[in-house]
């Protein structure tokens, strides 16, 4: 009862449907995570698995088309059920980075204008001072030249410089939660984790957090505290992210395999086909068609969450870490040699 | 043994301290960028070397370079020994089909209007000696040797998941039986689990037909599976080049070092942060109540 108070955001088992060509596609099929005050909730998944709407339906910012038609989202103690919830939130309290920077910049308007704007509706400053900040925050981020930047148009900017104005955007008036989709995508690795470390440290402090939207393991394991994983609209694991990525669900078990094998220079094994999209037809588990340990219960039973560990899995046959094959084949190096 | 002999093969790409600058930028504000300084790198047939460097550091010029589709400043370009330097186009083109390259992204490097079997069949135009009965036979052959069986022939680019479109990417590229293929990003823009089936596919033509790659990758982790040797590049100049695992394992560069680790691991702690037990710990008590 005590720690509820804790929790910074929570969904509570949200659905979402578009509308597709042949009625009301699901694209979240009830998503339950939280974010607690002072860390940093990874979200992963692969395309269609609706890592993005998630992002979306927390900010009340779902596209034209798709609507919750369940569920709750609760932040800090208050249900956001209406637009009118949101006022005062977005920008402030919440802060978005969103995927793609250059399309989410205004193109007929500096975007040290932009930053400008978004600090001063934070806050009573003047013209100079919240430029004074723009310039403060675009150098905290990495960013050489930031005066240059601030008069520039986003047309003018690199994808990586874009990136960093919309992360200085919405780190602009400390907001109590940071949701990020994507936030490093196509930035170096030196640049991601500036980015990621100043994100990180920014938002474990003070009572803050942030929901981090990703499909790289290594920024999970890198970065984060806990981890949904995603997979067909579903979150099918979530916990403490070492106990996610060692044992539970076999879907993040095979992802992380991957990753592993391919960080040791071995063969990876590969999951079999592809991820469904949204409107395929799906009974049982989702992830049943592709999974090595599914039976006839899977195909027919669309498993409910429950605990294993420290986690919550929506899996009938959790794999526990001692009964994982090894993985990976012998490196290429070993074979040349042979 | 059978690698010793390999390597005294002559290698199938050699690049010469090439050179390549580009001015940037017009009037009193014009300056040079040096995109390609003094680079030589040599692959070996059957081999893979991956050019690895941030965005900017002239991989994909070097790439460009090693196509033949930009002129060099300087340097010499050798394909199996020929030197390709100062050919005119049409020279060129006798050459083109034993070089092939296989893009980042399949969806916007494959003709939206065209079929898989046109698509890949793209390729053979130089080849006039096919009949069309010919043709046929060597695109549904090197689409299966993909894992697309015949059914994918008439399939267009939109009705192809990202993994089946970049296969067909591949099939382009190979259906020339080229000495050089020059793979640029082939993985970053596919999913997880997809990109380890390519990545699989990948290695197991050059194992059959002893295929060459000039890997251009920001990767590691991808760098590290498929590449025997690694050049790593930044502003232009090459800093270090060796075998993958030295580079990975004992890189000799600061930059290589920083490039190391600063690559996010599933495997390897984090470097900025210690784990919190407790807190870790206490969460997942919560979690479980909340639910």
């Amino acid at each position: 009862m005590m720690d509820s108070r804790s929790a910074l955001l929570e969904m509570r088992d949200v659905s979402v449907t578009v509308r597709g060509a042949g009625g009301e596609v699901p694209v979240l099929r009830e998503v339950a995570l939280e974010v607690r005050r002072g860390e940093l909730v990874g979200v992963v998944g692969e395309t269609g698995a609706g890592k993005s709407f998630t992002a979306r339906a927390v900010l009340g910012l779902l596209p034209h088309g798709a609507r919750r038609i369940s569920g709750s989202v609760v932040f800090d103690g208050t249900e956001l059920d209406t637009p009118r919830a949101y006022a005062n939130l977005r920008g402030t309290r919440m802060g978005f980075v969103p995927q793609n920077p250059r399309l989410s910049l205004d193109p007929v308007f500096t975007v040290g204008s932009q930053l400008v704007a978004v600090i001063r509706r934070g806050r009573r400053m003047s013209r100079t001072h919240a430029r004074k900040r723009g310039v403060a925050l675009l150098t905290g981020l990495g960013v050489h030249e930031p005066e240059r930047v601030m008069r520039s148009y986003a047309h003018q900017l690199s994808g990586g410089l874009c990136q960093r104005v919309c992360i200085a955007i919405a780190l602009a008036n400390d907001p109590e939660l940071v949701i990020a989709d994507e936030p490093t995508t196509g930035l170096d690795v030196t640049v991601q984790r500036q980015i990621l470390d100043l994100l990180r440290s920014q938002l474990v402090r003070d009572g803050r957090g942030g929901l981090l939207i990703t499909h790289d393991l290594g920024v999970i394991a890198t970065w984060c505290d806990r981890v949904a994983v995603m997979y067909a609209g579903r979150v099918v694991a979530i916990g403490p992210v070492a106990d996610v990525l060692r044992e539970g669900h076999p879907y993040a078990h095979g992802l992380k395999g991957i990753a592993v094998a391919l960080e040791q220079g071995v063969e990876p094994v590969a999951i079999p086909g592809t991820v469904p999209t949204p409107g395929d037809q799906i009974e049982g588990c989702a992830f049943a068609p592709r999974c090595a340990v599914a039976t006839d219960l899977c195909r027919a039973d669309d498993p409910a969450p429950r605990p294993y560990g420290d986690q919550l899995v929506r899996c009938h046959h959790p794999v526990a870490d001692a009964e994982l094959p090894a993985v990976g084949h012998p490196t290429r190096s070993e074979e040349v040699e042979v | 043994m059978s690698a010793g002999q390999t390597s005294r093969q002559s290698p199938v790409l050699e690049l010469h301290r090439l050179r390549k600058t580009f001015k940037v930028g017009r009037g009193p504000k014009a300056r040079k960028v040096r995109a390609v300084d003094d680079v030589s790198l040599t692959l070996d047939k059957g081999t893979t070397l991956a050019v690895v460097g941030e965005s900017g550091s002239g991989k994909t010029t070097l790439a460009r370079l090693a196509m033949s589709l930009l002129p060099p400043d300087d340097g010499d370009i050798l394909l199996n020994g020929r030197n390709l330097t100062g050919l005119s186009p049409r020279a060129l083109a006798r050459f083109r089909p034993s070089m092939q390259m296989v893009f980042q992204d399949p969806f916007d490097s494959l003709a939206p209007w065209h079929t898989a079997e046109q698509i890949v069949g793209s390729s053979l135009h130089l080849r006039r000696d096919l009949g069309p009965a010919e043709r046929r036979r060597l695109v549904v052959e090197v689409l299966e040797r993909v894992g697309l069986p015949q059914r994918f022939l008439s399939r267009y680019p939109h009705e192809l998941s990202g993994g089946q479109a970049q296969r067909v990417g591949i099939a382009r590229a190979i259906v020339t039986r080229p000495s050089l293929v020059v793979l640029d990003e082939p993985t970053s823009a596919l999913d997880m689990s997809v990109q380890a089936q390519i990545l699989a596919l990948l290695h197991e033509l050059q194992n059959e037909e002893q295929l060459s790659y000039l890997f251009i990758s920001h990767d590691l982790a991808v760098v590290r599976y498929l590449a025997d040797r690694t050049a790593v590049m930044r502003r232009g100049q090459m800093v270090e080049v060796g075998d993958t695992a030295k580079i990975f394992d004992r890189p000799e560069n600061d930059y290589t070092r920083e490039l190391v680790e600063a690559s996010p691991r599933v495997t390897a702690a984090p470097a900025g942060r210690q784990p919190d037990r407790a807190r870790a710990d206490g969460v997942s008590h919560r979690v479980r109540k909340a639910l």
